[in-house]
């Protein structure tokens, strides 16, 4: 074997623990990034002494100053304050949403690989849910229910409940293929201890990674349902709502749009990177 | 081929099928009677019974599923009560300025990411890699309504060279230069995550590829780098990139929703908004119906041409 | 390694690099000033002369399309722009007063008793499809605006009419059950169609009447066009050749759309106050305000629903408002606050009576004290418009600090006036109306919120029936005689309170400032016949 040879092996086979992917290089900014939001979002109350929805006298469409880091809005409420706030709806939706689509899909997903009527039926059902572009299937469901923080959770679980369906499945049915377990089962290991013992090792980075994905994706559609009016009500911020009320107002208070704005972007891309550092961490 | 194309084509319509119960039975259950909006708030009884008799509301739903279904396959798609004319007509204008907002984002993803891949292998230089990344990543984690919302900015009102929005006026082949000119704008805020995921695949594909076997004899043989990319490479990673572009393409349309709302272009991203909102429920049944028609024909499209380039199955393996 | 994917006898690197270079070519060739810019000719260039200029296209945007459901109930702007463009009535009231000024109509008399009007008619008007404009075609459409099934505003004075009398085609005598003080605000505001095409205007696919500008063609959801009329009845008129229509739905982007120059003109009450305010001061842009034209911004009440049942609920939202706040931050003192619903200008303007209610946070306390525990109220707005936005928003932080929990509802546009023709709305909304610029009697006869025979607010009683009865029947609506009743219909008002008004607010217009001779009617109607571009 050539050192060429040598390099071109390791590149696709080296594999790196969960752990170590979170503690170095992209994994690891993605964590600080997140965490640094997330005491942000959870210490609110201690960071400013401003209500979320507090209208203070005669402050309309004031400029970034001390006393306002982001200015205020055009109902006069202080957007740090709202800011901080709206990153906490924004995690309980992302880490309601996500998680629990994941664990309705996954379930799904192993169901559908083990019974093979279950498997027809399940795929089908993922491919209507996936037919629907995200947004169109939000408008629909919206004007059934209309606005608020429910319908938002309601949509994103929708989205990932195929999405991982089929990632389980497919690392099911990939592992069980593979010799040492076919050898296992010849000598009699039952399903559910293959699953146990080989598939949930095997399943846990994927599903680590399209976890951290499908987070990022939910942020960001929680923004562009905002935008298009069919997001969490107001007043309630979320910082999707913000960003879409901060746009025409830009020339009296830009800080009003940008600060927000690059809250979100830090969210989505902690999500994006923490995904890249456990993708390169294992590959099939 | 042809059996892989016959093997693919039964579970397409069966998602057709059940998609279209579930359009139906969600429109049944948003909140509203058609029939006393269309009658108007002081109608009689008789008036309302009259009316839903001629919607056909007064027929059991099955019924009322089967009648709209038939209808359907034989294309008379019925008419707005809310906009007024026919539906196929509002729907066959929207679709065309859809398909050409989307075509054009789709070449400007495809070409802008044949470029920044190519570039960044061939001239594997920290600072190009680190720029292309970064352009990555900001298409990405920037929403795509707030980069619609600052191209307008820049572009249309601070800078006044582009139109801010709508459809050039005479249609589109009438004058080519000032069709570029309205699609530049929408067509690149379309296009800039799909040009993201392609250009992070791509590269992907391009370096996996390099690496091989083959190449570093080559290279070491002299061969330049340019000839390996463009001949080989790029050849090899083609699956791979259209698969990405057909998922991609798939997405295209929950995008276009947000930036046909920008830059007020009339398609049917703005027809199915417009729709819902003004609970115009004919059109909307009919546009859920379509986007998920396209969305099936794209996927198997992606799913054919991939097949057709895999000899395997091109060639006829036998399961 | 390589895949069989056939060689085209094409060199692959060759290929590459000659479509690189087209597709440069071809990007940069759109952008190189050789070809003509887009946005460059949607601009005229602005001459320093007022002689009116023959000629060019005006492009204005709106922000809704046409709901052939709302061809007569003024509630969309676009059937707005149409009815002003297309369509004529027999007399119309210029801005500033309700003196009627003939339009189709030369001249008219009112009989002694008030119950027989005879209209003299022009004889030298005729409609786009080339047809002579008769009296009978004013009576089929006077018939078709009493017509319950088009929810006409003004369908209680149209059903006053009891008989016509076409038989002249130049004359047409009107039979009125009873006086009206307000028959002339029918006939500025019902459009005369032409009974042979109107079938097609309730489909929306036409439109066919009288005005300075045809209907041409119409693209759902993107734009409607309208050519010179060649044969207008007054001469030399009008200036422009086309008039395009074109629907933008967001706020945001009519404001760009104006500002990059892609329309010249943005429709009346289309833009948030502030960007109204802002173009005044950007230049290449005016602003004008509609004097004349007033709305009132209100916050309506279903007394039917719970927590609104009692009269001292409401009285506590009156005094809970900050009207000072809304009038200064969201409608950028463009008007003043007010209790009861007629501008300035009205005869039945009252100064005292408008400061009834001012804002009390101690008084609205204590009389939600008194009522123990309200429910969560629902308040519906039109979400798409930032102003009742933050309208909404402020009166909910300011019933708050009265004790009243109220829940935001925003719905879309064409559903919120479906729930105001129907009275459908649970709780509060927060809109404008109109028609109180016209005769003061009109508003409690026709008007959605405030009709006394069915409003929005299911409000009944008697003696607010009977005061308005009163009022409409008054012949001449702004003698002393009717400025009495008004008081009694104000000293309802402001007793029942089913309808809590904030302020009267001057819709703002805001175009470019190559667009000259431009004009309005009372309900915001485009009068385009003397408008030109230079």
């Amino acid at each position: 074997m050539t050192v060429a040879d040598q390099s071109v092996d390791e590149r696709v086979w080296r594999s790196r623990p969960v752990g170590a992917a979170l503690t170095h290089g992209q994994g690891l900014a993605g964590v600080l990034i997140l965490l640094v939001i997330a005491v942000a979002g959870i210490a609110a109350p201690l960071l400013t002494h401003y209500g979320p929805n507090e209208q203070i006298e005669g402050a309309n469409l004031l400029g970034a100053s001390a006393q306002h880091w982001f200015g205020t809005d055009q109902v006069n409420r202080d957007v740090f304050a709202r800011s901080l706030h709206g990153i906490r709806i924004n995690l309980v939706i992302v880490l309601v949403a996500v998680p629990v689509g994941a664990i309705i899909g996954s379930l799904a997903g192993l169901v559908s690989s083990i019974n093979s009527v279950a498997d027809v039926i399940a795929q089908r059902i993922f491919d209507v849910i996936l037919a629907f572009p995200l947004l169109i299937l939000a408008i629909t469901l919206v004007a059934i229910t209309g606005p608020g923080v429910a319908p938002v959770i309601a949509v994103i679980v929708a989205a990932e409940i195929p999405l991982f369906g089929r990632l389980v499945r497919t690392t099911v049915l990939k592992v069980r293929e593979l010799p040492f377990v076919e050898s296992a089962e010849v000598i009699g290991a039952g399903r559910w201890w293959v699953l146990r013992k080989h598939v949930l090792p095997n399943a846990v980075e994927p599903l680590g990674v399209q976890i951290a994905l499908s987070m990022s994706v939910a942020v960001f559609a929680e923004s562009a349902m905002s935008f298009l009016g069919i997001g969490v009500r107001p007043p309630d911020p979320s910082l999707g709502s913000i960003v879409a009320g901060a746009i025409p107002n830009l020339d009296a208070n830009p800080a009003y749009a940008i600060g927000p704005l690059v809250i979100v972007s830090a969210l989505v891309l902690s999500f994006l990177l923490i995904a890249q550092g456990l993708g390169k961490a294992h590959r099939i | 081929m042809i059996r892989y194309i016959a093997g693919r084509l039964p579970s397409a319509v069966v998602v057709l099928f059940l998609a279209s119960i579930l359009i139906f039975s969600v429109m049944r259950l948003v909140p509203g009677d058609p029939a006393l909006a269309l009658a108007g708030p002081d109608a009689t009884p008789e008036a309302i019974a009259a009316i839903r008799h001629s919607l056909g509301l007064d027929k059991s739903i099955p019924a009322q599923y089967l009648t709209w279904i038939g209808d359907v396959l034989i294309l008379d798609l019925g008419r707005s009560f809310v906009l007024g004319g026919q539906i196929s007509d509002l729907v066959l204008a929207g679709l065309g300025n859809t398909a050409v907002l989307a075509g054009s984002a789709l070449l400007l993803a495809v070409v802008l990411s044949l470029v920044l891949s190519v570039a960044v292998v061939v001239w594997p230089k920290k600072w190009l890699t680190s720029v292309v990344n970064l352009l990555n990543t900001l298409s990405v984690a920037l929403p795509n309504f707030v980069t619609g919302v600052l191209l307008v900015l820049v572009f249309a009102v601070l800078i006044p060279v582009l139109p801010s929005g709508g459809v050039p006026p005479g249609g589109y082949l009438a004058r080519p230069d000032i069709t570029f000119q309205y699609l530049l704008l929408p067509s690149l805020c379309l296009a800039l995550p799909v040009a993201a995921a392609l250009t992070r695949f791509l590269s992907e594909a391009l370096r996996t590829e390099m690496a091989q076997q083959y190449v570093i004899t080559a290279r070491a043989a002299g061969v330049p780098r340019w000839n390996l990319v463009t001949r080989s490479a790029l050849r090899n990673a083609l699956p791979t990139m259209l698969t990405v572009l057909g998922i991609q393409t798939g997405h295209l349309l929950g995008g276009a929703v947000l930036v046909e709302a920008i830059f007020a272009w009339p398609g049917i991203g703005q027809l199915i908004e417009q729709g819902i909102g003004r609970r115009d429920y004919p059109v909307v049944q009919v546009l859920l119906l379509l986007s998920v028609t396209i969305f099936v024909l794209i996927q198997l499209l992606t799913d054919i041409v991939h097949a057709y380039l895999d000899p395997r199955i091109r060639i006829g393996g036998q399961q | 390694m390589n895949s069989s994917l056939s060689t085209a006898g094409l060199d692959r690197r060759a290929f590459f690099r000659g479509s690189a270079i087209a597709a440069f070519a071809v990007f940069g060739s759109g952008s190189l000033a050789a070809c003509s810019s887009a946005v460059g000719e949607q601009r005229s260039d602005a001459v320093e002369s007022v002689e009116p200029v023959r000629g060019g296209t005006l492009t204005l945007a709106i922000p809704d399309d046409v709901s052939p459901a709302a061809l007569l109930t003024s509630t969309t702007v676009a059937g707005v722009t149409i009815s002003g463009l297309v369509y004529e009535t027999l007399t119309r009231y210029p801005l500033d007063s309700v003196v009627p000024q003939p339009v189709l109509a030369k001249a008219w008399k009112l009989s002694d008793d008030g119950l027989t009007l005879t209209l003299d008619l022009r004889d030298d008007v005729t409609f786009h499809s080339g047809r002579r404009f008769t009296s009978a075609d004013a009576e089929f459409s006077l018939r078709t605006y009493a017509d319950p099934k088009f929810s006409a505003q003004l369908r209680s004075t149209a059903a006053a009419i009891t008989g016509f009398d076409s038989s002249n085609p130049n004359t047409l005598v009107l039979t009125l059950a009873h006086r009206t003080g307000n028959i002339f605000d029918l006939l500025d505001l019902a459009p005369i169609f032409d009974p042979e095409t109107f079938d097609k205007a309730v489909t929306g696919e036409s439109f066919v009447g009288t005005g300075p500008f045809v209907f041409t063609s119409r693209t759902p959801n993107s734009s409607i066009s309208f050519d010179r009329n060649p044969d207008y009845w007054v001469a030399e008129r009008p200036y422009l050749d086309h008039v395009e229509a074109r629907i933008v739905p967001d706020a945001q982007a009519r404001l760009t759309s104006l500002k990059s120059g892609q329309v010249s003109l943005v429709a009346p009450a289309s833009l948030p106050f502030r960007d109204s305010q802002n173009l005044a001061k950007t230049s290449g842009f005016a602003t004008t305000s509609i004097e004349g034209a007033e709305l009132q911004i209100y916050l309506g009440a279903n007394v039917t629903a719970d927590g609104l049942t009692d009269v001292r609920a409401r009285k506590a939202l009156a005094y809970a408002i900050d009207r000072d706040r809304i009038m200064s931050e969201v409608y950028r003192d463009t008007g003043y606050a007010a209790n009861l619903p007629w501008p300035k200008s009205s005869p039945a303007y009252d100064a005292a009576k408008n400061a009834t209610y001012t804002r009390d946070v101690g008084k609205a306390r204590a009389l939600v004290g008194d009522l123990g525990a309200l429910p969560t109220i629902p308040l519906t707005y039109t979400g798409a418009s930032p102003d009742f936005e933050a309208a909404a928003q402020i009166v909910q932080a300011n019933l708050a600090e009265a004790g009243i929990r109220v829940e935001l509802d925003p719905v879309e546009a064409s559903i919120f006036v479906k729930q105001l023709i129907g009275a459908e709305f649970k709780g509060l909304w927060l809109t404008n109306h109109t028609f109180a610029q016209y005769v003061p009697s009109t508003l409690t006869v026709s008007a959605y919120p405030f009709n006394a025979a069915h409003n929005a607010s299911k409000f009944s009683s008697p003696a607010y029936s009977a005061a308005a009865e009163g009022a409409w029947q008054v012949p001449d609506g702004s003698s002393d005689e009717a400025k009495k009743l008004y008081a009694e219909l104000g000293t309802q008002l402001l007793n029942e309170l089913f309808l809590i008004e904030i302020g009267v607010v001057v819709p703002q217009v805001s175009a470019a400032e190559t667009v000259r001779g431009l004009a309005w009617t009372k309900g915001r109607q485009p009068q385009f016949a003397n408008t030109f571009l230079a």
